[in-house]
């Protein structure tokens, strides 16, 4: 099951870059912390409280909340029908080495659902920091950033123990305040540029 | 009307509220400092979480003298700009979360929570970023964010890649700034240096060091001036502060690795900056490439370590004011003309004598000329990479220097002393306004020319605690 919830991880991740529009990033984003939940739920042998708040925190936070925040930025926005990354075939090949090169890096680790999860987070890494250097909308932008937090979260489940849930709780609100500071930054352009009609004089500091 | 009300009767409190509040902050740190001698020190506090050292101790007084003069310019600058009432409440309520969130950052004994609380102040300081004049302020705002969640993502990485190691080895790890070297180990292990690289390119990242310093231009550039110093005189130093605690972890581990990492990104960052400013023609790019190049100074200083060590804090130190003095008074320059250009400022000194001086003084002090604490540093840091033997280093540092120092005359000192195209009245400047930035001055003279026995001991206590001897 574990290794299911990581092939799911990996599809989430994999499947949008090469053949996904921007609009649809929120749906690929609660894919990937499905498979994440599933994963830190069922991390340990027995279930611990601590382990189920980390659990419903990944499905409330990662899956629910910011997909749902992204979807209401992309709602109105003509970049919802632009490709998450640009579809040539170099992309796309250095995108197949990149996610080659971060398996070879899994293989370190000895146990198998071991190298798995860290073939899955470094592809995923590699992917954001793809997006990343390929794109320079802003909304693409925002889903690479969400890629590489999803990444973090993962490499988090190879953790002997998780967080303990102060700092869990910190990281979880850093990222929650992130995504809403970057959906806000990014709305509305147009009323900036009105709010800001003011001459250069008066407004400076 | 009821909200021009509103707005006028908060222009009378918000601002001497918030310099009310730096001045309170500032008077208890020194007064911590008075009467917490440094053998005494750490404390500890909050369970552990928060510590009083060397290192906090000397950043707290840093940022907090710091914040003091932002805050009376813009409560100076705001009186003066009507416009500029409309988010008062917001701004200030901003900028003091900010402090606060600084003040808790410098203090912090735990890496994952100054990790968080360094996201928080960007968190804060971007909506001040997005209040700027330029096109877009708002996506310049958003790439300052991007980048700096990027640079801290990758951090996280690599504590996590320090949580792998321990547990590969069979340790428990802590991230408690006292507790996490014992997780780790004098071998070589690939986990324990994957982290550690990660971390201090992260960090390197916040601190604008190449190649991760795109994001710094453009935000000191588009931001309010306020907040332009407020980012590289303040949120700066607790990037530094997040540098200075992993060197204080690793003393003894991975010495080789950390100082050829700092030694690459020190050089690159100088190399950029220095191409950088020849081509600038606009003097607030300008200081933020300065800016990079002072990362890059920072970065070689604490790569050879050891004599240079008191050099690269008494620099940044230095720097802290150097920053601020330089970036409000480009606002002062910038209120007046309107444009951040440099060719329609020619012979601001005679429009501005006031502002055009303290400019200049902001340069030469920036170039390190004598009496500042600038050139004194940079003496240290040069003699301190000779002492090691590493005359590439040196080399290749004072080549860079140079070419910035030309680079950065040859901007500026026309802007300054060259023939005006447009005839313009003299201005008459505030005391209020220029009271921070003649502070500031007197600062930076101090520290070059006399320090007192208290701060030496302080600025040695913290070269030690980086490998100083």
């Amino acid at each position: 099951m574990m290794t299911l919830s990581l092939l799911l991880c990996l599809i989430a991740t994999v499947i949008p870059v090469f053949f996904g529009k921007i609009g649809v990033a929120p749906l690929w984003l609660s894919l990937q912390a499905l498979g994440l939940g599933w994963i830190t739920l069922h991390h340990h042998d027995e279930v611990s409280v601590h382990a189920l708040l980390a659990g419903v925190e990944v499905l409330l936070v990662r899956a629910w909340l910011v997909p749902s925040m992204l979807r209401r930025l992309l709602a109105n926005q003509a970049a919802a029908r632009m490709d998450l990354m640009p579809s040539n075939l170099f992309t796309w090949g250095i995108a197949v080495s990149l996610i080659i090169l971060a398996f070879k890096f899994g293989e370190g680790a000895r146990l198998d659902v071991r190298a798995l999860t860290l073939g899955v987070m470094a592809a995923t890494v590699m992917i954001a920091l793809l997006i990343l250097a390929t794109n320079l909308e802003p909304t693409a932008q925002l889903v690479g950033l969400l890629f590489m937090e999803n990444a973090m979260a993962l490499f988090e489940s190879l953790m002997p123990e998780p967080w303990p849930l102060p700092v869990h709780a910190a990281v979880s609100g850093v990222y929650v305040i992130t995504v809403w500071m970057g959906t806000l930054l990014q709305r509305q352009p147009t009323e900036t540029l009105e709010n800001l009609a003011l001459t250069a004089k008066e407004k400076h500091e | 009307m009821s909200e021009l009300n509103e707005s006028h009767h908060a222009q009378h409190w918000t601002n001497p509220l918030l310099v009310a509040l730096a001045l309170l902050a500032w008077l208890a740190t020194v007064a911590v400092f008075i009467t917490h001698p440094l053998a005494k020190l750490p404390l500890y506090f909050l369970s552990a979480y928060l510590v009083l050292d060397a290192t906090s101790m000397l950043f707290l007084l840093l940022i907090n003298t710091v914040f003091l003069g932002i805050s009376v310019y813009m409560m100076s600058r705001e009186r003066t700009s009507p416009v500029l009432a409309r988010d008062r409440r917001l701004r200030s309520g901003l900028t003091l979360l900010f402090m606060v969130v600084m003040n808790l950052g410098v203090l912090s004994n735990h890496l994952i929570v100054l990790w968080a609380l360094i996201e928080f102040t960007t968190l804060c300081a971007a909506p001040l970023v997005a209040r700027g004049d330029s096109i877009a302020p708002k996506r310049v705002a958003w790439r300052y964010l991007l980048y700096s969640s990027m640079s801290l993502g990758i951090t996280f990485l690599g504590f996590m890649c320090l949580t792998q190691s321990a547990h590969l080895r069979g340790l428990e790890i802590n991230f408690a700034l006292d507790q996490l070297s014992f997780a780790l180990t004098p071998a070589n292990d690939p986990w324990q240096r994957l982290g550690l690289a990660f971390m201090l390119f992260g960090l390197g990242g916040k601190l604008g060091l190449a190649p991760l310093y795109g994001w710094l231009p453009e935000t000191y550039e588009a931001a309010p001036t306020s907040t332009s110093a407020l980012l590289a005189a303040v949120q700066f130093n607790i990037s530094v502060v997040a540098v200075f605690r992993v060197l204080q972890v690793f003393h003894g581990f991975d010495a080789g690795f950390v100082s050829q990492e700092l030694l690459v990104m020190g050089y690159l960052s100088l190399i950029l900056a220095a191409i950088q400013v020849m081509a600038a023609r606009n003097y607030k790019r300008l200081i933020a490439y300065a800016c990079v190049s002072s990362s890059g100074v920072i970065a070689i200083g604490l790569s050879v370590g050891k004599a240079a060590a008191y050099g690269v804090v008494l620099y940044i130190v230095s720097n802290a004011f150097v920053k601020s003095l330089l970036f409000l008074t480009a606002g002062r320059l910038r209120a007046v003309y309107g444009t951040n250009d440099v060719a329609p400022l020619n012979g601001v000194i005679r429009v501005l004598p006031f502002s055009g001086l303290l400019f200049t003084v902001g340069i030469f002090a920036l170039l390190g000329f004598p009496p500042f604490a600038s050139f004194l540093a940079e003496m240290y840091i040069l003699s301190g990479i000779v002492q090691v033997g590493n005359l590439m280093a040196f080399t290749l540092m004072c080549s860079m220097l140079t070419i910035i120092f030309v680079a950065t005359g040859r901007t500026v000192f026309p802007m300054l002393w060259g023939a005006s195209t447009v005839e313009r009245p003299r201005f008459t400047e505030s005391l209020l306004t220029t009271i921070p930035k003649l502070g500031f001055v007197g600062i930076l003279i101090m520290l070059g020319t006399y320090q007192p026995e208290r701060i030496s001991h302080l600025l040695i206590a913290v070269a030690e605690s980086i490998g100083g001897r």
